[in-house]
């Protein structure tokens, strides 16, 4: 009886948890969103031939796990060892080249004489910190195909304790295809390389983006307006106005749910957009979508009249997105900023 | 006994893709093909279409090879308006959204996880019930999306 029980209980757990994890099923699930089919690259990097190459299992593999904070690539502690092993197969095969082997020493260098090397050479892309120069990190979804690859950010935590230190020596030696990192073979000695990585080991990243402190952790702004629901509708308008804003056609939040005679007129989104700065955020980051326009909703409720926004720094947290981060603690201030003015 | 029978059952409720922020799914197909079978999708679902908005009105003029770029809302009204009625500190997030984004011949989906609003609103029971809803609907749509062929 136990065991029938059992074996009844064991059929009914996902397949996931029992057969064989399948590769490419969960490559499509996880991955390919942002890597592409065949990790032709989209959002994330390409993970074709020529980069597989250079990319130990166990990089890939850890990678995966610890992603990357702040640069959009998500880490996937959820997954199963069998389940990481499998995505890694089904990767290897898009590649007819073995998968390199590296030593799992600790170079020992110097980083005071690896660090005017770095500022020499590597600086230029890498930036001054390591967090990677230039807006964007992988493709974006849209983004002509030319300007892809971003240098990688080499503070980022997800990077130092995924890539061993002779991967990293591996990759300045033999530069990178992809992304037009050079090669340095010949260029600096064995010693310089080991010094170069010595440096990067001490490479930190930057502190913790905060929005304002009155607002943290709450998913919106709210404010009650003194006035009444019509004029509250028209001093946003004029604070957005104001603030440079393109103001879209107003909408109730009903609008298409109700039928026209019954949708509720004393709930609407005032949405709004700044094109220039919209072309800069998507740059930034192209699920954007998933948030915007931005708007503020005006809401009459038990005679009170408040002006709701979502807390956009909460919001920006999601993406795991750091340059995203950075604008919307400047979004923050003027959404506020409207926000009062328009109940002053 | 029981404390296995427990266990499995703890195993098959664990939800195997927590910690998602946002929803993603790539669908082999063109984007407004996509937006079509998605409007489709919702629908089954017990959701009306409340609207698309276009946001590739502008994008040609700033580089963008993307001609596609929309975000379908919907929702239900009833649900809505109860929402709404007991918790108006909701209304940013209403009605629920998908982001279509074209990508050559496939289109990238994306939402937002509602569980993800979970922890700001202060894990509040009924919203967290909430949440938990909209999280599975979206999910089961984008996963019908991702996996779904068009009939020869
Ligand atoms: C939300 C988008 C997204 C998803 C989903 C995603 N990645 Fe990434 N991935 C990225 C981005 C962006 C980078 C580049 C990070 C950076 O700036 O260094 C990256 C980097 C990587 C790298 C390092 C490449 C290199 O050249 O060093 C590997 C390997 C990788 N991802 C594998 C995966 C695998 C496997 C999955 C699925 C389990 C996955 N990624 C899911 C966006 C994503």
């Amino acid at each position: 009886m136990k065991r029938t029980l059992l074996a009844l209980l064991f059929l009914l757990l996902p397949p996931s948890l029992w057969a064989a994890p399948d590769g490419k099923a969960l490559y499509e699930t996880h991955c390919s969103v942002c890597h592409q089919t065949e990790g032709k690259g989209g959002i994330g990097l390409p993970l074709t031939q020529e980069i597989l190459e250079q990319l130990s299992d166990d990089y890939i593999a850890k990678t995966i796990r610890n992603g990357r904070p702040g640069r959009i690539m998500p880490s996937f502690y959820e997954l199963s060892d069998a389940q990481v092993k499998a995505i890694l197969q089904y990767i290897r095969g898009w590649s007819d080249k073995p998968a390199p082997v590296f030593p799992k020493v600790t170079l020992k260098g110097d980083p005071k004489r690896g660090k005017p090397l770095y500022m020499k050479h590597c600086k230029k892309c890498h930036g001054t910190d390591g967090s990677g120069e230039g807006s964007g990190t992988g493709v974006t979804l849209s983004r002509e195909r030319e300007f892809m690859v971003m240098p990688a950010a080499l503070n980022n935590p997800g990077f130092q304790r995924s890539a061993s230190d002779a991967m990293i020596a591996d990759i300045i030696r033999r530069g990178r295809k992809i992304g037009h990192m050079p090669s340095f073979e010949g260029k600096l000695s064995e010693q310089q390389i080991t010094d170069l990585v010595a440096f990067l080991r001490t490479l930190r990243p930057p502190p913790p983006i905060h929005g304002m402190k009155e607002w943290a952790g709450r998913p919106v702004y709210i404010m009650e307006s003194p006035y009444g629901f019509k004029e509250t509708v028209a001093n946003l308008k004029e604070a957005l106005t104001g603030a440079n804003f393109r103001i879209f056609p107003t909408r109730y939040l009903e609008q298409g749910l109700a039928d026209d005679f019954d949708v509720n007129k004393k709930q609407i989104g005032i949405r709004f957009c700044n094109f220039k700065e919209l072309y800069h955020l998507l740059n930034i980051d192209p699920r954007l979508g998933t948030v915007l326009p931005c708007r503020i909703n005006v809401i009459e409720r038990n005679g009170k009249v408040i002006l709701i926004s979502p807390n956009v720094v909460e919001v920006a947290r999601l993406f795991n997105n750091r340059e995203l981060m950075e604008v919307a603690v400047v979004m923050e201030e003027i959404i506020l900023d409207v926000m009062e003015e328009a109940t002053l | 006994m029981k404390q296995i029978i427990l266990l499995l059952l703890l195993l098959m409720a664990a939800p195997l893709h927590a910690g998602q922020k946002l929803l993603m799914v790539r669908v082999n197909m063109k984007a407004q093909q996509t937006m079509d079978v998605l409007k489709e999708t919702v629908r089954e679902y017990g959701y009306e279409v409340a609207h698309v908005q276009r946001c590739d009105g502008g994008m040609a003029k700033f580089h963008y090879k993307s001609d596609f770029y929309r975000v379908l809302f919907f929702g239900k009204l009833a649900e809505v308006r109860g929402i709404l009625k007991a918790y108006p500190e909701l209304a940013p997030f209403l009605p629920l959204k998908i982001a279509v984004i074209a990508e050559k011949n496939q289109t990238v989906l994306a939402a937002m996880d509602p569980t993800a609003l979970a922890r700001l609103y202060g894990h509040h029971p009924v919203l967290d019930v909430q949440f938990a809803r909209w999280h599975s609907d979206l999910q089961a749509i984008l996963e019908e999306m991702r996996t779904f062929r068009k009939p020869e």
